[in-house]
């Protein structure tokens, strides 16, 4: 390449970077853990202080972590997080309000949609979603725990 | 002395300005010859009419507002260098100032507002809202715990009742 051409390979480069920087900023960290409720058996470690909190809204004593993904998600764009089971669920943040993450959230199972919710989670908060009576989880139920950070 | 000596000295004569023997020896000369006392004369009288129209102008000169047109220019000079003077001291005196107003709005300034009182309950760590929910499945619920906000959508794929 000659040098009059450099300054503005260089200038696109950094426009080029400004660009990706500015986009990644624009987007939140969302965390999905999804997690097996059992009546019996011993608990995973990373789930030790969650326990107590579990056991009073879901109702069962053993958890165990069976899957866990996270995943910077740009505004406005749905990403797609595999549930272990064949299930997905899809999270399309919006945007941030009173230091709230909203977004859309939709748990599927094939074509069904066992839920579809628009949500208002506090920042690094954590909500849960749970599918009892499952098949694929016998004598237990599944539990999606769903984390999103600015 | 005579008649041409006369001629020499008659402008200072008339003047007076001769010292007193050369006066004394003009004026004999004159009395004694009738041409230059007609010459003395005639001088005289110009000197005469020429002084009184002088001192008919001088006293008809009216000086009244002479003085206070002076002063007039003397104040407004005056004046003008006060002002210079003053202008002159302007950059410390307005630096000064300019400090003193900026360090009287600086500690003027309003102090960080404290933290709004919130008069509703705290905002707890995992508080969810839950603004629209849709579902296929017959049953779910909304539990929520409250030490944290921590909030559990169950939902149950085969319709039956919750076991939990």
């Amino acid at each position: 390449m000659n040098r009059a051409g450099r300054p503005a390979l260089i200038g696109a480069a950094a426009v080029s970077y400004v660009i990706a920087a500015a986009a990644l900023c624009q987007a939140v960290d969302v965390q999905v853990t999804t997690v097996r409720a059992l009546e019996h058996g011993p608990s995973d470690a990373q789930l030790v202080a969650l326990r107590p909190r579990l056991r009073r809204l879901v109702g069962y004593r053993s958890f165990q972590v069976i899957g866990q993904e996270k995943r910077r998600c740009a505004w406005q764009e749905r990403e797609a997080f595999d549930i272990p089971g064949g299930r997905l669920l899809h999270v399309e943040p919006r945007g941030m309000r009173d230091q709230a993450v909203v977004m859309r959230v939709a748990l599927l199972d094939g074509e069904r949609t066992l839920i579809d919710t628009d949500v208002r989670l506090q920042n690094r908060g954590v909500m849960l979603f749970g599918v009892d009576t499952d098949s694929r989880v016998p004598d237990g139920a599944l539990i999606i725990m769903l984390k999103a950070e600015e | 002395m005579t008649c041409g000596d006369v001629a020499q000295l008659l402008d200072a004569f008339v003047d007076a300005e001769l010292p007193a023997p050369t006066l004394l020896a003009v004026a004999r000369h004159a009395g004694a010859c009738p041409s230059c006392d007609v010459a003395v004369r005639a001088l005289t009288t110009l000197h005469d009419s020429i002084e009184r129209t002088a001192r008919e102008d001088a006293d008809a000169l009216d000086l009244s507002s002479v003085w206070p047109a002076v002063e007039q220019s003397i104040e407004r000079g005056e004046s003008r260098r006060r002002w210079m003077r003053r202008a002159q001291r302007v950059p410390a005196w307005g630096l000064a100032l300019a400090a003193a107003a900026s360090a009287f709005f600086w500690f003027q300034a309003p102090a960080p507002l404290p933290a709004p009182v919130h008069v509703a309950a705290r905002v707890r760590p995992n508080q969810t809202v839950i603004e629209r929910i849709n579902s296929d499945s017959p049953r779910f619920e909304l539990r929520r715990e409250r030490k944290l906000g921590t909030t559990l959508i169950m939902v149950s794929t085969d319709g039956e009742e919750i076991s939990r």
